[in-house]
């Protein structure tokens, strides 16, 4: 699968708390507007390929008190009811993979609705990521990833650090992209 | 979504007495090497004091635009402070170079390496007025304000800061904080700061361990001046209770915001201002006005209920205020729970 998905800001009137849906409820438009995904399978495992525009990367927030890093992540759901707008619900878990510009590695990630998420080491796997004339492209190498296996179908979120984007601020697919 | 929050089983709070306060920043270094010595901590003071009028600390903190409520109390889009330009980095100082100099014949004097932008309590001492005529500053030691209604407990998505039920500390619990910032950025007290290496946002937590051992905070045990006063709100026999309840002379810091401040200040009263001739005018050199913009319309009986009990105690009459803000008996500063409470010997 191979395809570019144009995406939509997600909705922070839902976002939990009194206050972000408030202070940001300007944040109709989304910050990026699409991005290109690839997911294959590799020896065991899959690749996962993102690519998205962005004009001035955040790669570094060390001794910084008000930079957000880039970043960009890929989920599937557990179940085939899982919702993803909300980032799954209670009994209806959504997993994948997290990958923050100032960070190494990948974050393994699953939540059962907006504000659970957890987040851990992500063993086994591989990321690289490049900026170039004006695009991120991080490829993300997996294990074997039954969610993604059992119900072929993910979704993907990014956060564009510049815009102070984090959390439940972020560009993200309209819904479960099929893969093929 | 808004968060419901529980009203705590007690109030546990702190009132200061700004008419004492000398600006020697005891409390903010008793504060600072109890809890946050930590590289990621370096610029961040749970505990400051800063000279007002004045920018405050970090910079433009009292300036209504940084904070995440409106004036009248509804949720705007506050701002996190910038590290360099509102916080001041910990700097680091050239004192090898320095050293190795000592018996050449151009010294090398000491000083910070990076470009000085801002620092806690940059602006000490500069205050406003032209001197003799009008000149005037004060210090305003400030931390959390463990509100009623944290503005930082309704901003975090994920739910990791909460009131303690028992006395209302508000907590960061930093296993479930994502290092978001939106309580950093929504407090308009900025009384949240973000530890840049972890990764995660801390904030004063009233020393629990002591409060749970009966024993006040550091910045309050720690302060030469006597000015802080720590107990119960409920406790009708407690300083707290007596100041802000009864007497009605120590009220909250920018209370326009909404959210309840739980710490609570005198407010300075101050000399008066000199006429050309330089005779007292009678009106003081802190313009109520500016006392306003910082705590509000009760600043006005609350100066006037103090200058009415110092005429008292000045013609020889009691003064229960006057005496309990004199803190004769400095245990009486400090009101916790009997079977809790500190022993002195």
């Amino acid at each position: 699968m191979n395809r570019k998905i144009l995406l939509m800001s997600a909705p922070v009137a839902m976002q939990p708390g009194g206050y972000v849906p408030v202070a940001y409820a300007d944040r109709t438009t989304p910050v990026t507007a699409a991005a290109e995904i690839a997911v294959e399978p590799g020896s065991g495992g899959w690749r996962v390929t993102l690519a998205w525009a962005c004009p001035q990367p955040v790669r570094e927030t060390v001794r910084e008190t008000d930079r957000f890093a880039d970043a960009c992540a890929v989920f599937a759901p557990e179940a085939p009811e899982s919702p993803w707008m909300t980032m799954g619900a209670q009994g209806l878990a959504v997993q994948g993979f997290l990958w923050r510009a100032d960070r190494p590695g990948l974050w393994a990630i699953r939540a059962e609705g907006l504000g659970t998420m957890q987040r851990s080491a992500a063993t086994g796997t591989q990321v690289s990521a490049d900026w170039d004339n004006g695009r991120w492209r991080v490829v993300l190498s997996l294990p074997e990833w039954p969610a993604l296996a059992a119900q072929r179908r993910v979704a993907l979120a990014v956060w564009r650090g510049g815009a102070q984007e984090r959390a439940g601020l972020k560009s993200v697919s309209a819904g479960w992209v099929d893969v093929a | 979504m808004r968060y419901d929050i529980p009203k705590p089983l007690r109030q546990v709070s702190m009132v200061l007495d700004l008419n004492k306060c000398l600006g020697c920043q005891t409390c903010t270094i008793a504060c600072k090497k109890l809890w946050n010595t930590d590289e990621g901590t370096d610029y961040s003071y749970w505990n400051s004091v800063e000279t007002l009028p004045g920018r405050g600390f970090p910079a433009g903190v009292h300036d209504p635009a940084t904070g995440g409520r409106t004036v009248e109390g509804g949720v705007r889009r506050g701002v996190v402070p910038n590290l360099d330009t509102a916080y001041g980095r910990a700097w680091t100082f050239n004192h090898e170079e320095a050293r190795a100099s000592a018996g050449a014949p151009d010294k090398i004097w000491i000083r910070p390496r990076e470009t000085v932008k801002w620092g806690p309590n940059f602006d000490e001492d500069q205050g406003q007025g032209d001197y003799p005529k009008d000149n005037h500053y004060f210090y305003l030691p400030r931390l959390c304000n463990h509100c009623t209604h944290p503005a930082c407990v309704d901003a975090c998505p994920r739910a990791a800061i909460a009131k303690r039920r028992e006395d209302g500390i508000v907590l960061v619990d930093q296993d479930r904080c994502h290092g978001y910032r939106f309580c950093v950025e929504a407090c308009p007290y900025k009384k949240v700061y973000y530890d840049h290496v972890r990764q995660v946002s801390t904030k004063c937590i009233f020393c629990l361990p002591r409060i749970e051992e009966g024993v006040a905070p550091a910045c309050a045990r720690q302060c030469p001046g006597r000015l802080r006063f720590v107990g119960y709100r409920d406790d009708e026999q407690g300083p707290i209770w007596k100041l802000v309840e009864k007497w009605k002379v120590a009220i909250p810091l920018h209370p326009e915001y909404g959210l309840g401040p739980n710490v609570f200040y005198v407010p300075p009263m101050s000399p008066p201002k000199l006429d050309a001739e330089g005779r007292p005018t009678g009106e003081p050199r802190i313009p109520v006005s500016y006392l306003e913009s910082l705590f509000g319309a009760a600043v006005h009986p609350a100066l006037e209920a103090l200058l009415a009990e110092r005429a008292r105690r000045r013609r020889g009459e009691a003064s229960e205020l006057m005496d309990l803000l004199i803190a004769y008996d400095w245990q009486q500063n400090f009101r916790l729970p009997p079977r809790q409470r500190e022993v002195l010997g």
